[in-house]
């Protein structure tokens, strides 16, 4: 099995906002797998990191939760975007293309640029 | 995001020890379920299904601690739980924390109740606007003399008319008595005199009223009067329609125009301020060598102290009849008041001081102490995984609670004492009233035993951090022994060192008060009473009412004798200067003694023997022959190797009221008499004459005499007795102050006794601490030797020898520190050479019982831990507990 890189750091907050924003409320597991298969499974989710990250961004109130049940009937909590969690989605996302673009600068950048 | 609103999320996750473990487990539960089934559909066994979904989430234990992490404050979880830690540690051992608690409570209260008032006696400035610049002016007649000299009302005009120096300045006299009659029980008043300018000096206002006008300080006999905030206050009921009452102080009616604000700093006794006028002004002011006036001033802004000294110095030697070497000296209005305790409070500051190091250095052995039992348990405490740091933090903790159990009934204790003071007033310190806790004093004791605590706390655990942690879990013992052993010694020696410096302190205290206490002062005090008796007699009419009373009180069941005079033995008597018809009288070397007017029986009273000669008898009366009775001071001073009986003296009073100019009545010297002390048992016995009370040509001493009257069983017991029997003579004459003379004795070593007290009680503490220390230590190293002893007492060794091992140890302790103690004392001792009486500052008995003192607590510390010592069973020490 091809080894998996770990995800970004930094950038797992932006990945679990943007997917409970699009998909609606998940679980973590849900969380977690959406992400990886969002990656085209070139990603690892660090379970250790996620529900630590999770409760964070929970008591930021960027995201709120709930006991639900999953498709199995199983007991699960639920995470579901506030709307801070948009608003921090956004400037999240900004920031990012911002650092991407600055990034992408970075690389297309030539010797004939600068002279 | 909001920080602020996840902070607070924390704070209180943390403060309420919530813990959401349970939700945190669920979701766990229901990952690994959803992805067991993920990987089940994917086609693995169930069994490999579960191992690669576990494998996959990772260390539960450590994600729930992540997750822990962010539920709550890390730090302050920490802090909460090592708060916990310590107070069951606290539980757990409660005699070593009440120790420590009270060692400290101790320390902090006792030393901030001193610094308090020590702080506001001597160094707090006075509560007068610009206080710099205040000054009492004295004279010093004679180049590098400790006698100070009083101006006479000529000099006061002089440095009032000629001096630049001074914004205002201003002459009074302090402490002189009056008669208040018409509101009630007559009374005697004490009064300050003022010259016009004096409040001015001060920078006061009236509390209520005005001050005198200045045309009021030209009467000789002013009917308006100011009275302190005392009087006002306690004897008329904080009226606040005073103003404009009469009352009748001295036998003329005066009206109250005004009250002056509290100065418990500077006037603590007087009741009335009286007018005292320059000009015109009464015979006795205008006499220039007749010096009792106390000056003060307020210099002008830039005016430098010396440049005024030289000043008002020029202006003192243009006077007629003056020294040519007298300077003039200004003190600092403060240290005038405070000058006579400097020495004695700063002698308890740094006993106090040496309290404190001794409860620091104490508790810092027991802190050592404990420590060391804990070794094993720090060693545990690492090997599984308690980072250093973690551990420093704890001890911190431990120390930082320690403290506040001590601080807060320290400071408590502190707050007690500095308000229960002022209402005791058993210090007989002045400016004790107003005296509050000092912030500056309380941070700097509570810092030091603070620092203490959590020095001494957290060092070990830096010996900690490097145990050898198999070999200290295998044996229970630590190679950290020897460095504490050390450290603990070093404590301990110096915790005996001071201890034996303050015992020796108190000692040569208590050796001078037992000396001042056997002081033969030449009358006998027990079954002897005092009462003062102010009158308004100036003149040969009140000659009847002290025959009449010394009549009825003499008759009265109970009373062996009475007699009256002007001075009282063991307090005082006034200064008077002597003419000889026997040789030239040369003014600038006047003969100084003590003078007293007596009545006939006074040495019967007061059980004086006489030596030589005859005393007084019913004949010397006004209009006989003058005559006179000396100590044998005074014979042995004027007429040494002669027969003073026989010989003619002249007596020159000076101070207030006194009538001078005229030359005095030659008189014949009919008897001499055993010295009497003048003053208290430590003043030296002076040259001193004693004259027939009737005799006084000026009649100055009928305006104010005290009666004494011996009694056959308790003086007190015949005050009341004696007041009705006064009174049925003269209905408003004040009889309100009643003393017995033992009494009067007493309260003249009262300052000392309270020194003593204080001092001794910090030596008692000290000896008790270390007394303590050397036990913890003896009895500490005792127990680090138990294999030692046991391997010893296997090879032979009796039990006496094992217990010979342990007294050797804390005799070792006892003698070095003693050592050092007593050098230290003996450089120390000399500081305070002017509060001893009779010993010298190395006095052998004093040093010899604290070096015995401390050999035998050396001893004794080491009783129960060489019994216990002695009863090791050698098998079970040798096994290894």
């Amino acid at each position: 099995m091809q080894p998996k890189a770990d995800v970004p750091l930094g950038t797992l907050a932006l990945m679990v906002l943007r997917t409970l924003s699009v998909l609606g409320p998940l679980h973590g597991y849900g969380i977690a797998r959406r992400i990886e298969q969002i990656s085209g499974d070139l990603l690892a989710v660090n379970q250790g990191t996620l529900y630590p990250l999770l409760l964070k961004l929970e008591q930021e109130g960027a995201i709120r939760s709930e006991w639900g049940a999953s498709e199995n009937s199983r007991r699960a909590r639920f995470y579901q975007l506030t709307r801070a969690g948009q608003k921090l989605l956004a400037k999240e996302t900004s920031d990012w293309e911002q650092t991407a673009t600055i990034v992408g600068r970075f690389l297309a950048f030539t010797p004939e640029d600068v002279s | 995001m909001k920080p602020g609103r996840r902070f607070l999320t924390r704070l209180s996750n943390s403060l309420t020890w919530k813990r959401n473990d349970q939700r945190l487990r669920v979701e766990i539960e229901s990952h690994l379920a959803m992805e067991t089934e993920a990987n089940l559909r994917s086609g693995m066994t169930p069994e490999e299904a579960r191992r690669q979904a576990a494998l996959k989430f990772g260390a539960i234990v450590s994600i729930s601690e992540d997750d822990n992490s962010e539920q709550r404050l890390r730090l302050l979880d920490d802090l909460l739980r090592d708060i916990r830690y310590a107070l069951r540690q606290m539980r757990r051992s409660p005699a070593f924390t009440l120790l420590t608690a009270v060692i400290l409570t101790l320390g902090i209260g006792v030393n901030t109740t001193i610094f308090s008032l020590v702080y506001h006696v001597l160094l707090e400035p006075l509560p007068f606007p610009q206080p710099e610049r205040l000054y009492a002016i004295w004279a010093r007649p004679q180049i590098g003399g400790n006698t100070r000299t009083a101006a006479s009302g000529p000099d006061f005009i002089d440095y009032q008319d000629q001096s630049n120096s001074f914004a205002h300045i201003a002459a009074f006299i302090p402490d002189f008595t009056e008669p208040w009659t018409g509101d009630g029980e007559p009374r005697v008043v004490w009064c300050t005199g003022v010259t016009k300018d004096f409040f001015s000096v001060l920078g006061i206002h009236p509390l209520m009223g005005r001050f005198y006008t200045p045309a009021e300080y030209t009467v000789l006999n002013s009917s308006s009067v100011v009275v302190s905030y005392r009087f006002w206050k306690s004897q008329l009921g904080s009226d606040s329609h005073v103003l404009g009452r009469v009352i009748r102080i001295g036998g003329s009616a005066n009206t109250i125009i005004g009250v002056v604000p509290p100065l418990p700093d500077l006037f603590p006794k007087t009741d009335i301020w009286a007018t005292l006028t320059t000009r015109p002004s009464w015979e006795f002011m205008k006499w220039r060598s007749n010096k009792f006036l106390s000056v003060i001033g307020r210099l002008k802004s830039g005016v430098q102290p010396a440049a005024a000294e030289d000043e008002l110095t020029a202006i003192l030697r243009r006077a007629p009849g003056e020294a040519s070497a007298v300077r003039v000296r200004l003190i600092p209005l403060k240290d005038d008041v405070v000058g006579p305790v400097r020495n004695q409070l700063q002698v308890i500051l740094l006993a106090v001081a040496l309290v404190l190091l001794v409860a620091c250095i104490n508790v810092a052995a027991l802190l050592l102490a404990r420590s060391a039992r804990r070794s094993s348990e720090m060693a545990v405490r690492l090997s599984l995984g308690a980072g250093s740091e973690r551990l420093q933090r704890q001890l911190l903790t431990e120390g930082l609670l320690l403290t506040l159990a001590a601080c807060s009934p320290g400071i408590f204790a502190a707050w007690l004492a500095l308000h229960a003071l002022p209402s005791l007033n058993i210090t007989g310190l002045p400016r004790v009233e107003g005296v509050h806790l000092n912030s500056a004093a309380l941070l700097v004791t509570a810092g030091i035993a603070a620092l203490t605590t959590l020095l001494f706390g957290w060092m070990p655990s830096l010996l900690f951090s490097r145990l050898d942690l198999a070999s200290s879990l295998r044996t229970e013992r630590t190679n950290t022994g020897n460095m504490h052993s050390r450290s603990f010694s070093g404590l301990i020696v110096a915790e005996i060192a001071c201890a034996i410096v303050l015992s020796t302190c108190a000692g040569l205290l208590l050796h001078s008060y037992w000396l001042l206490t056997r002081v033969d002062s030449g009358f006998q005090p027990t079954r002897m009473l005092k009462v003062y008796l102010r009158t308004n007699y100036y003149g040969p009419q009140g000659q009847n009412f002290w025959k009449d009373t010394l009549e009825s009180v003499g008759k009265t069941p109970g009373v062996s004798a009475a007699a009256v005079a002007d001075c009282t033995p063991g307090q005082g008597a006034a200064i008077a200067t002597l003419v000889f018809s026997d040789r030239p009288n040369d003014p600038n070397h006047s003969a100084p003694a003590e003078g007293c007017w007596a009545s006939s029986d006074f040495f019967r009273v007061t059980e004086t023997p006489l030596l030589r000669g005859r005393v007084f008898h019913p004949g010397d009366g006004a209009t006989s022959v003058p005559v006179a009775i000396i100590n044998e001071q005074m014979a042995q001073r004027y007429w040494p190797g002669e027969d003073a009986i026989g010989k003619f003296v002249g007596v020159n009073y000076t101070g207030p009221g006194r009538r001078g100019g005229a030359a005095p009545r030659l008189r014949h010297i009919v008897g001499i008499v055993r010295g009497m002390k003048n003053g208290a048992p430590d003043s030296p016995t002076k040259p001193t004459i004693y004259m027939p009370y009737v005799q006084d040509e000026t009649y100055h001493d009928l305006a104010s005499m005290s009666l004494f009257v011996r009694t056959l069983g308790n003086p007190l017991m015949l005050a009341e007795a004696i007041r009705i029997r006064i009174h049925a003579i003269q209905p408003d004459q004040p009889v309100d102050e009643i003393q017995s003379m033992q009494d009067v004795v007493s309260n003249s070593l009262a300052a000392r006794r309270y020194s003593l007290s204080l001092l001794s009680a910090f030596a008692g503490l000290t000896l008790l601490l270390s007394a303590v220390g050397i036990y913890a230590i003896v009895s500490w190293t005792t127990l680090q030797r138990t294999r030692e002893f046991g391997i010893r007492m296997a090879l032979g060794a009796t039990r006496a020898e094992v217990m010979a091992v342990v007294f050797r140890q804390g005799l070792q302790l006892s003698f070095a520190g003693t050592a050092i103690g007593i050098c230290v004392e003996m450089v120390m001792t000399r500081a305070f050479a002017q509060l001893l009486f009779g010993v010298s500052p190395l006095d052998p008995a004093s040093f010899c019982s604290a070096v015995v003192l401390f050999l035998a607590i050396g001893v004794g510390a080491c009783i129960l831990p060489a019994m216990r010592s002695a009863s090791i069973d050698p098998a079970r020490a040798l096994r290894g507990d």
